[in-house]
């Protein structure tokens, strides 16, 4: 069976651009999230076994969406998506539960490694 | 990877975000407090770069790090908001508008955008804090103690080294416990170059599980447990072949062809009205069936070409705001411009063609309407003058309206000019909004005002009023002496197919649009009255001028037994039209047409009827 996975991003280009590369690769993207609230909801509502979440986004931002979804499933399997110059925050994300992280600009085949190594 | 594909989405997208950028950075001028503008200002230059250098578009993207590094200053709080911030960052929001469409036109802009970026360098002055500097790679001593030593190489093409060194530590936490580290994990983790470090591991496993198991995380070049040396580098081959493409969520239609389905669906909603028409004579149920069902997708179908012609106004909207900036700064004026209802759609040609009047409006507002600060002081006003732009959906029209809160029109001078001109009598007291608009909206009309402030721009009111009425829409006027100006536009959705009323004159049809008709009526005898040589019809108490078309058309006159009446209205205005008999309602397909030179100004464009005979649309606006 197919993994299935949600995408949060704010930017659509940027959430087309990485269900493209994951649905490609057989990955069922179940549901898209454009702030780190509706991604928390979706969440709650999709359980996938892979998130990509964007860093800065309206209203919650990435990190602080890690620490909800984490605090609701502490098994769930994030992986960041991060620009670059943003070392700091990408620290934080994995503290706050983040397994893994992919930086942009976004390079199909080290998105798909990243992607193994968080579903292992 | 295929960039074209993701080209169009890009672009979209980048519009949205110079919209906000640009709408952010005048928040950000006289926000009181600009933490919002600014995170708003930050997030969207930070997806801009993140798109853009994901499609390779460089100049783009390190355009908006400058002003990202910049915003992130003012973030912190290193940098204050001067109004010398505000005019660079809008010089690099122009430059990246530019900058974004030469890139999807795949062409390069490196050095339009390099004395922006200089400039943006200037204003952020040096870094608060050099970048930390890669630490030497191999020079760090080798940590003393117990459990097993590990050394660790990442491979060169490791993103963001600091991060994925710190998440190897994590990964080793995996087989057991980490005693120390070396270079510390603090360095190690501010680092910006791959590098090699050390640590040292308590376990159960045996060296070799731990060198499989570190091997196995990401960006590890090399691994060496215990007294092994850590083996040289080998290059790295990554990139695997590209997967086929997948089609993209949207396409992009060239607007000729949506011009010619709305043609074409046009041409079948007349030829519905026929086959109609012919399947009714031959009174056949499971014809009558038939055609009802075809009519009700043509129905369907027109729906949806005109709903995909539709547009929010947003695109023609979100230009104004520089506009009014750049404007009133010119002379001086200190103006809060507002938008409201950016998301009501209007039909494509529609809202192009509403660009033009719109700026005179906005402009004429600004020259006009909105005082300058001491004026708004005397007369008890706040000293910064508001201008509102907004779209109202009121069933099937939209409503622009643009409004000031300044002096208003001055109706007496408008008046006393309208007297001197001729085009008022001289015994009317005093101008309704319904009147003052005929006058400042006849060709040519000004008062002393105008003449220096616009008339050089060589476009007036009369200019808004026949646009708008070209577009079927209509205009209203409404100001009061202090308080301010209303301007509102009432147009229709979309501009090719209206409904109208057909009507009879001799042998001819001519056709009605129902925007202005309110009511039909039969003309009895004893409606219709002379008063001071000038025919009126009398309805229910009031009395309206009455027209005749057949005059109006230059046929020549003639008595029908039954003549009918159609009502129009135009803002308190209205008039009975008088034709020889009315036919019923249609919808009609607009064909827009140039006029023969010294045809009357009477018809806004033809179309064709059902029956294939074309008849000429009445501009009803233009009579009353």
């Amino acid at each position: 069976m197919s993994h299935s996975v949600l995408i949060c991003d704010d930017a659509i280009f940027m959430r087309t651009m990485v269900a493209d590369i994951l649905s490609q690769a057989g990955f069922d993207v179940v549901g898209e999230a454009e702030t780190g609230m509706q991604a928390v909801e979706k969440y709650k509502q999709l359980r996938p076994d892979l998130v990509t979440m964007d860093i800065v986004m309206p209203d919650m931002g990435g990190i602080d969406a890690v620490r909800e979804i984490t605090k609701f499933d502490p098994d769930a399997k994030i992986l960041m998506c991060s620009a670059m110059g943003q070392q700091a925050l990408v620290v934080e994300a994995i503290q706050a539960g983040a397994k893994d992280f992919v930086v942009k600009p976004f390079q199909p085949s080290r998105v798909l490694e990243a992607v193994q190594r968080v579903l292992g | 990877m295929d960039v074209t594909k993701y080209a169009e989405l890009f672009l979209t997208e980048s519009r949205e975000h110079l919209s906000a950028i640009n709408d952010a950075l005048l928040t950000l001028e006289r926000a009181d407090d600009p933490g919002d503008a600014v995170s708003a200002l930050f997030r969207a230059v930070h997806t801009l770069k993140g798109m853009s250098a994901t499609l390779g578009y460089t100049a783009v993207a390190s355009l908006a790090h400058e002003m990202e590094s910049l915003l992130d200053r003012v973030r912190r709080g290193e940098h204050s908001v001067t109004p010398e911030t505000v005019d660079v960052l809008l010089a690099g929001a122009d430059a990246l508008e530019s900058s974004v469409e030469r890139a999807v036109a795949g062409e390069s802009s490196e050095t339009d955008v390099a004395p922006v970026i200089e400039r943006l360098r200037a204003v952020a002055g040096p870094a608060a804090a050099p970048a930390p500097v890669a630490p030497a790679a191999k020079r760090f001593p080798i940590p003393a103690g117990p459990g097993i030593l590990v050394r660790v190489r990442q491979a060169p093409e490791t993103d963001m080294p600091g991060v994925r060194a710190f998440l190897l530590l994590q990964h080793a936490k995996g087989v057991g416990t980490v005693l120390a580290v070396s270079p510390s994990v603090e360095t190690l983790q501010a680092a910006t170059a791959p590098q090699e470090f050390a640590f040292r591991i308590k376990t159960d496993a045996t060296p070799d599980a731990v060198a499989a198991h570190m091997r196995r995380a990401a960006d590890v070049a090399a691994v060496a447990v215990g007294d092994e040396q850590i083996a040289p580098a080998k290059p790295v081959v990554d990139e695997k072949p590209g997967a086929p493409a997948k089609a993209s969520r949207s396409v992009r239609v060239d607007v000729t062809r949506l011009d010619g389905l709305m043609n074409l669906v046009g041409e079948l909603v007349i030829a519905r009205g026929r086959l109609a028409q012919l399947a009714g004579r031959a009174e056949l149920a499971a014809l009558d069936e038939a055609v009802g069902q075809t009519g009700r997708l043509i129905g369907d179908l027109q729906n949806e070409i005109v709903a995909a012609r539709l547009v929010p106004v947003s695109q023609v909207f979100d230009r104004f705001p520089r506009l009014v900036r750049d404007a009133s700064r010119a002379i001086g004026k200190d103006v809060d411009f507002r938008i409201e209802g950016k998301d009501i759609e209007l039909d494509r040609s529609l809202l192009e063609e509403l660009g033009d009047p719109l700026v005179h409006l906005l402009r004429n507002a600004i020259d006009h309407g909105i005082e300058a600060p001491d004026g708004r002081a005397a007369a008890g006003k706040p000293a910064r003058g508001r201008l509102t732009l907004s779209a109202t959906r009121d069933r099937s029209a939209v409503l622009v309206r643009v409004e000031d809160d300044g002096r208003g029109v001055d109706r007496e001078r408008v008046r006393v000019q309208a007297v001197a001109q001729g085009i008022v009598d001289a015994s009317k007291p005093e101008l309704s909004d319904e009147e003052l608009l005929r006058v400042i909206a006849r060709p040519g009309f000004s008062t002393a005002d105008r003449v220096t402030d616009l008339s050089g721009r060589g476009v007036g009111i009369d200019a808004v009023t026949t646009r708008v009425r070209q577009l079927g829409g209509t205009v209203q006027l409404t100001t009061a002496p202090g308080e301010g100006t209303t301007w509102t536009l009432r147009l229709p959705l979309t501009l090719a197919i209206v409904r109208a009323l057909l009507a009879k004159v001799a042998h001819e049809t001519y056709a009605l649009p129902l925007t202005h008709v309110i009511e039909t009526l039969d003309l009895t005898p004893g409606a219709r009255q002379t008063i001071r040589g000038q025919e009126v019809i009398v309805l229910r108490g009031d009395v309206l001028p009455l027209l005749r078309l057949r005059a109006l058309v230059d046929l020549p006159h003639e008595e029908v037994p039954l003549p009918q009446v159609a009502i129009i209205a135009r803002g308190d205005r209205r008039a009975g039209v008088m034709v020889d008999e009315l036919i019923g309602q249609q919808e009609i397909v607009v064909k827009q047409f140039e006029p023969v030179r010294d045809a009357l100004p009477l018809f806004s464009g033809a179309t064709i009827l059902a029956d294939g005979a074309p008849a000429l649309i009445v501009d009803v606006g233009s009579l009353l």
